[in-house]
């Protein structure tokens, strides 16, 4: 049975950053399936209407990570996206490049800074030469450690999510989610002989300044969930080193507070963030707050039912690790 | 040439021969098609298996055109190849053991394909990427490759043109090594990505490489009806089942003894076979059922195959049948080889799917194929470094970049012309039609005048983007061209084979002829067009037999 056409009108952002000249949107209307991928039907632009229409692609099956982009201003694989719930959605399909990554012509993004960061991970085994790997056959490993990589083996390295991370955008000494995926991807795994090394270096080289909206998660088109990874990281991070950065010791602090009284101590919190000389710093603004929110300065109560709290930390926490 | 993991298995042997090396690709390596292959690899490394099984397995499965001594090679490289990707990092499926889990393949006696999960290809990819990325060489990324440079009998480097800014180079080596995949997209249906258009093997044909039994192509039996995305033979080894519009298993028809999991050739023949004479379902295709193995299962086996069907079939394979029917997927031939990668060209080699040492013959083995990467790219690459330290130092002038360059400049000054997809469109057409997985010399004549006809339109092929960066108008042109060249050598290759064996059925003459054409095709450029002579099939201790599975 054929199925019914939908008109696709296909907004393209079109620049070639050698020519110069503005960005400039070309509209483009094709009738296609609603299930065609976004990809197809920039293939069939590039066959049909405008082969200078530029983008990276390859696999067209979600595997080789090429065809990231932005899709009605989300990051997505184009080959993945279906037209039709898009149109049905937005009434049209507006095309970009990836965020975060510099433009070299259309579609086409520089990745210089994605794999840059990636590199910094070290992505790579590193061993012991005092405990070498076993010879001729193939290290032990349970279907239950494997089970620890989660879902990192399925990262294609398409950058999505790279792409929607307010951190990258904000401070471009983030590694962005890939990366930390990547290095929970080595932290687990136990061939590797660089886990407490790896954990104390990442907690100077941008750990901690993971938002936790979790954008990269809904961006990955593959639910390698970094956000989740990255949480990881900061809980073994923490049982490992514990308190030794302004991140750790802000996370352990914060949930020392509320185990304690159900609620933020926020001057206390300073303190335990920032330690004495650092909250002297931070005077000044503090003194702002509190012009405006006197209670600050109070010590909070333990809040009613804070006995409920205490069954949730039980609960969730039974032996606290990193926080004593 | 190529970033797959022949290519990258190649520069980590030469760089660890300590050579000084360069990669070149047109992709990021971690984007190569390598990481699209998704059910397992091969190696005999169990108690219960051996490696003459596993031998014996690929000898009958080439249907007795691969070189035996390759073969045997190839096998005993397999349990110390799977081991070393392991230590690399690979992150396998493992067994309650903690060893490394195994299942059936189609073709083999034994459950001998290590895998991971169902996206095998892509974590050897990431663990060799990440083992390469501790050495030293350098990365030409996103460059295209337009000429192999042979001067005096010996190759004196490449040319090739960088995308951002459309500047060609010529790069002088030792040693050159072909490693750049497949050229799938002669046809318009195929599992393989758009990337796959044999630049490299086109090279080496044109800088007089011999191209061995190309005319042996491999469709894979399950691919996705309107994508061609591939559906793993892992999915039958895991269990599932092909049934036609009546609801009958049919495999039993064809091979009564391994049902589901015969040979590549065999299922996609049956396939056809039911369609053709009403049996399929409308629109022709038939089912590929896994719903009885369970959702536990289909999720954790074959996650990604869930996906696909999900994403790009719009079913979901644990409450329905998935709708397939076969494309093209494989090339058996390839560049010349022998065991240690060499060609018949001093300095060139080639490894992979580009390569032909050959060891699938007529048709390769699922899980094969990984393997072959690893293990002839080692060979290639330590052959390559061998040759470079020794060898003098190669000439490459500026006329090299000039001569390749000037037909690329005549593309992009034509005032009026066709397009290269346009001309690709047709290219694929004609192959789909006239070269698919039954053949007979009616079809197989008219597909090489249609391709002859194809090839004078490419004379006049027209880039209109004039632009210096990126121009993927170009690089459509350059890939198209290169793709006629290896289609017209497919199509001489079946017309001379009047044979069936393997993935080449000839309807008019459906016997296997071993007295006859139990041989290599060997093809070189002229002219005229390609030139065929034959080579002797390497033969140790497995006599010809009638292939039953």
């Amino acid at each position: 049975m054929p199925e019914k056409m939908v008109s696709a009108q296909i907004d393209v952002f079109r620049h070639d950053s050698a020519a110069g000249g503005a960005p400039r949107y070309q509209r483009f209307t094709l009738e296609l399936p609603p299930h065609t991928p976004v990809l197809t039907a920039l293939l069939r632009i590039r066959a049909e209407q405008d082969p200078s229409l530029t983008l990276r692609y390859s696999c067209r099956s979600a595997i080789c990570g090429s065809c990231a982009m932005q899709i009605n201003s989300k990051s997505r694989l184009a080959c993945q996206t279906p037209i039709g719930p898009e149109i049905a959605e937005h009434g049209r399909i507006v095309i970009e490049p990836m965020r975060n990554q510099g433009g070299v012509r259309d579609l086409v993004v520089d990745q210089t800074s994605f794999w840059e960061a990636y590199d910094r991970m070290r992505p790579h085994l590193i061993t012991d030469p005092l405990r070498p790997m076993p010879e001729g056959r193939e290290t032990s490993m349970t279907p239950a450690q494997v089970e620890q990589f989660r879902e990192t083996p399925r990262c294609i390295a398409c950058a999505a999510c790279y792409s929607a991370c307010p951190a990258v955008e904000a401070d471009a000494s983030f590694p962005g989610p890939m990366a930390l995926a990547k290095l929970y991807r080595f932290v687990v795994d136990p061939r590797d002989q660089a886990r407490q090394d790896r954990l104390l270096r990442i907690q100077t080289e941008g750990l901690w300044l993971c938002l936790r909206c979790h954008l990269c998660t809904e961006a990955c088109p593959k639910d390698v969930r970094p956000s989740e990874r990255i949480r990881d990281l900061k809980e073994m991070a923490i049982a490992a080193q514990g308190g030794t950065e302004r991140g750790s010791r802000h996370a352990i602090g914060f949930k020392q507070n509320i185990r304690e009284r159900g609620q933020l101590n926020e001057m206390k919190l300073v303190l335990q963030t920032d330690g004495i000389l650092g909250a002297v710093g931070q005077a000044g603004q503090g003194f702002k707050i509190w012009r405006k929110k006197p209670e600050i300065s109070k010590k909070p109560r333990r809040i009613e039912g804070i006995e409920e709290v205490e069954r949730i930390y039980e609960e969730l926490d039974p032996k606290p690790k990193g926080d004593r | 040439m190529g970033a797959g993991l022949a290519g990258q298995r190649a520069a980590l042997a030469a760089v660890e021969a300590r050579r000084d090396v360069a990669i070149i690709s047109k992709l990021h390596p971690l984007r190569s098609h390598s990481g699209a292959a998704q059910g397992g690899i091969n190696a005999a490394v169990g108690k219960e298996d051996s490696v003459d099984t596993h031998i014996y397995d690929t000898v009958k499965g080439s249907d007795y055109l691969g070189d035996q001594d390759a073969i045997e090679f190839f096998c005993r490289e397999a349990g110390p190849t799977v081991v070393e990707m392991e230590h690399y990092g690979t992150i396998f499926s493992r067994a309650e053991d903690g060893s490394l889990a195994r299942r059936p393949f189609g073709g083999q006696g034994f459950p001998r394909t290590i895998y991971a999960a169902d996206r095998t290809g892509l974590a050897l990819l990431q663990a060799l990427w990440e083992r390469l990325g501790t050495e030293h060489f350098t990365l030409y990324q996103e460059w295209d490759l337009t000429n192999i440079v042979v001067r005096e009998g010996r190759v004196q480097g490449i040319v090739a043109f960088d995308r951002r800014t459309g500047q060609f180079e010529g790069i002088a080596a030792k040693s050159v090594i072909v490693a750049t995949g497949p050229a799938g997209r002669i046809y318009g249906r195929t599992t393989n990505a758009h990337t796959c258009t044999g630049d490299g093997v086109a090279a080496a044909y044109d800088a007089g490489a011999l191209l061995k039994d190309l005319e042996f192509v491999q469709f894979h039996p399950t691919a996705l009806l309107e994508s061609g995305i591939l559906i793993t033979e892992g999915a039958r080894g895991e269990g599932g089942i092909l049934k036609n519009v009546l609801g009958e298993r049919f495999m039993g028809k064809y091979a009564p003894h391994v049902l589901d999991l015969a040979s590549r050739d065999v299922v996609s023949r049956a396939i056809v076979t039911e369609v053709r004479e009403g049996r399929g379902f409308p629109g022709d295709f038939v089912h590929l059922e896994l719903m009885h193995l369970g959702k536990e299962r289909i999720e954790t086996r074959l996650q990604e195959i869930c996906d696909f069907c999900r994403n790009f079939a719009g079913v979901d394979p644990v409450v329905s049948p998935i709708p397939i029917f076969p494309a093209q997927h494989y090339m058996m031939g390839g560049v010349g080889t022998n065991i240690r990668g060499e060609t018949n060209i001093a300095g060139l080699y080639a490894a992979g799917e580009a390569a032909c040492v050959s060891i699938h013959g007529a048709n390769r083995l699922g899980g094969n194929s990984l393997l072959e990467t690893l293990v002839f790219g080692k060979q290639a690459g330590l052959a390559a470094a061998a040759h470079a330290a020794s060898a003098s130092a190669p000439e490459l002038n500026d006329s090299d970049v000039a001569d390749a360059e000037a037909p690329v400049r005549r593309m992009m000054s034509r005032t009026d012309g066709e397009d290269p997809q346009a001309i690709r469109t047709a290219m694929q057409q004609t192959m789909d039609r006239y070269v698919g997985i039954y053949r007979t010399e009616a079809d197989l004549l008219e597909g090489l005048r249609q391709i002859r006809a194809i090839q004078k339109r490419f004379e006049q092929v027209r880039v209109v983007d004039r632009s210096n960066v990126y121009n993927l108008n170009l690089t459509d042109a350059l890939e198209t061209g290169h793709m006629l060249e290896l289609a017209e050598v497919i199509v001489v290759g079946a017309f001379a084979r009047t044979e069936s064996r393997g993935a080449h059925s000839r309807v008019d003459y459906p016997s296997r002829d071993d007295a006859h054409w139990m041989r290599h095709t060997l093809a070189r450029k002229t002219p005229e067009g390609p030139n065929l002579t034959y080579a002797p099939v390497g033969y140790t201790r497995w006599e010809p037999k009638e292939r039953v599975y």
